[in-house]
């Protein structure tokens, strides 16, 4: 059948401690449990019923060590592994609860240098506001993100890269923006009906150029803003903005480690994106635009940047 | 490819018929103060209208028919191969006929089918005559456009709301022949009777509902939801609203805890109940999915975080 949605990132940092204490305190995260042995700590965002959306690995270093993608049929994971197969690739098995609170996968190496697991079945936890008769919003914290939205990934070739993830796994171009010169800045991807759940950048393979999170409304970017002001955190230089791309509000800090993060609300749903829809690309001229549409201006250290 | 989805993509139309005499004043009120847009096959027998973000040719058709009412609800399918599953499933429990063609413009080969309770849904696999984004596909922005502004200009149809007579019946039919999966249910304070639910085919960051079912005498429509991208447009819409003497429901703009939504209800000229909405919940068409549980005791919280207070008719059809 198909990808449902990005369930979850498991990234690196280099110190757990902090590591918690900021995605708990100042992203606003659940935390679901902590795995001593393993150095490893399982988070979720609010409105997400799943296990975790966030792992935390304790590696002395920054960056991604695999997104998690869910099926919605168990046998899509012998479905891609024989597919992965016949493209020279070996997957690995995955068993049940080795990533804690979650069945059986199977986790791949792709051509740009990203582990990739594929699972179908989550524990279930709830909405943090419960099941039952919930209240719209949990009690603690009061600022909080609803759920984890995309992944930024970097690599040499990131055209390949959309090729291969579009023909293994389904997925559909939504925007792309190029650089005058014809390369791409950044390509949208989607596997369901939002409008991106990885993206691709120009950078070394295997980077990490950051994860998103969806928040409830523009002034919950503001607000999200006003809180890494006051606990000292540096946010990009722009601070609140807009990408031209998806049209969404957002900010953008780093975790303890480097890992960077984005803040963001608006993205439209793309109900039938690629297959029927043709995708937006933008004119080469725009591509400033495209990224920051306020300033018309990308950073230096913007795409140069990855853990 | 290894995976692909199959089965309903995405919610596609609600097709309204209305007398002849009201379709004027339809199309004045859903252009100049919805601000949706006009296909250029919209003629005074029947309009074609999209919103300003949608890149298909229409989302609401209202239509001149002998009496008013709801018509049918239209979804697109991922592939012909997945129209065809579904025609054999759906000729073997009775509820469907395949048409060779459809009524509307650029549907081509269609099943009509009935679900129990008397709602109508049309399932197509492809649309001709596809337009393109509105700001077109090489850096569109993704602002209201500005011949729309001051308009209510939403992003794109959201849901239908529709009552029927015995929701556990129409609500199995959806799940188990259509795929439909349930984000929210409301049910008697004992579970024995279900009362309400909010059922999606598309995964979202956002949404949980591509049709709420309430509970009435007969299928009828409750209300149509469009998308708007946050509650604080949704507030500049109710002044928009109020200056154009909309008559706006008596809960004002609210959190709707069912579905997890900012909403704001109103009325068009006809009486057709209509929400904005921004936010829901993620969904995910995934077997395991679990729904949020409502009992009917907390009926004015689910309905209104805000007011807890729910009129006799909110829950009434309106067309």
């Amino acid at each position: 059948m198909s990808l449902t949605r990005l369930g979850y990132a498991s990234i690196n940092v280099k110190d757990l401690v902090p590591a918690v204490s900021f995605y708990t305190d100042v992203v606003g995260l659940r935390l679901i449990e902590h795995d001593k042995r393993g150095r490893r700590t399982y988070l979720q965002t609010a409105d997400n019923q799943d296990h975790h959306g966030l792992v935390l690995n304790e590696a002395g270093r920054a960056g991604l060590d695999h997104a998690g993608y869910k099926v919605n049929d168990p046998a899509d994971l012998e479905c891609v592994s024989k597919e992965l197969r016949e493209r020279g690739i070996e997957p690995k098995s995955v068993r049940a609860q080795d990533v804690s609170g979650q069945g059986e996968g199977i986790r791949f190496t792709a051509p740009s240098g990203h582990d990739i697991l594929l699972y179908y079945h989550a524990d279930k936890i709830g909405y943090a506001t419960g099941m039952r008769n919930p209240d719209p919003l949990a009690r603690v914290p009061a600022l909080s993100v609803s759920h984890l939205d995309h992944v930024v990934l970097a690599c040499e070739q990131p055209e390949e890269a959309s090729r291969f993830f579009r023909e293994l796994l389904g997925f559909y171009i939504t925007e792309q923006v190029n650089m005058p010169d014809g390369q791409p800045v950044a390509i949208f991807l989607t596997c369901s009906n939002t409008m991106h759940d990885m993206a691709i950048v120009p950078g070394p393979n295997g980077g990490f150029h950051h994860m998103a999170f969806g928040v409830d409304s523009r002034l919950d970017v503001v607000a999200r803003t006003d809180l890494l002001k006051q606990r000292s955190l540096p946010t990009m230089e722009l601070g609140v903005t807009r990408h031209g791309v998806a049209g969404v509000t957002t900010v953008y800090c780093h975790d303890p480690s480097g890992n960077r993060l984005e803040f963001a609300h608006g993205a439209y749903l793309t109900a039938g994106a690629g297959d029927r829809v043709p995708p937006v690309v933008w004119r080469p001229d725009l591509h400033e635009r495209a990224v920051f549409f306020y300033e018309g201006v990308i950073p230096g250290d913007f795409f140069s940047t990855v853990t | 490819m290894a995976l692909r989805p199959h089965g309903i993509i995405r919610i596609a139309y609600v097709r309204l018929g209305l007398l002849a005499t009201d379709i004027v004043q339809a199309r004045s009120f859903y252009r100049d103060v919805m601000g949706l847009i006009e296909d250029p096959r919209s003629n005074a027998e029947r309009l074609l209208l999209r919103c300003w973000h949608e890149a298909y040719p229409y989302s609401l058709v209202i239509e001149r028919s002998v009496e008013r009412g709801l018509l049918e609800l239209g979804f697109e399918m991922a592939d012909f191969g997945s129209l065809a599953a579904a025609a054999r499933r759906l000729k073997a429990t009775g509820a469907s006929e395949s048409e060779p063609g459809a009524p509307l413009p650029g549907l081509g080969a269609s099943v009509l089918c009935e679900v129990p309770g008397g709602l109508k849904i049309r399932l197509f696999a492809a649309v001709t005559d596809m337009p393109s984004y509105l700001g077109g596909h090489m850096g569109p922005d993704w602002v209201v456009p500005r011949e729309l502004r001051a308009t209510v200009a939403p992003l794109s149809l959201n849901h239908v709301g529709v009552t029927v007579p015995d929701p556990a019946r129409t609500v199995d039919f959806l799940r188990s022949e259509l795929g439909f999966a349930i984000s929210e249910r409301i049910e008697s304070d004992d579970g024995r009777r279900l009362l309400s639910a909010l059922m999606f085919r598309m995964s979202k960051d956002v949404g949980g509902q591509e049709i709420a079912i309430f509970r009435g005498d007969e299928a009828r429509l409750h209300h149509i939801a469009f998308t708007k991208e946050d509650p604080n447009d949704i507030l500049v819409d109710g002044q928009y609203l109020g200056e154009a003497k909309v008559r706006i429901d008596a809960l004002g703009p609210t959190r709707q805890s069912y579905g997890r939504t900012f909403s704001l209800y109103f009325y068009d000229p006809l009486g057709i109940r209509l929400e904005l909405c921004s936010g829901g919940r993620i969904t995910e068409v995934h077997p395991e999915f679990e729904p949020v549980v409502w009992t009917e005791s907390a009926l004015s919280k689910a309905l209104s975080f805000h007011d807890r207070q729910v009129s006799n008719t909110f829950l009434d059809a309106c067309l």
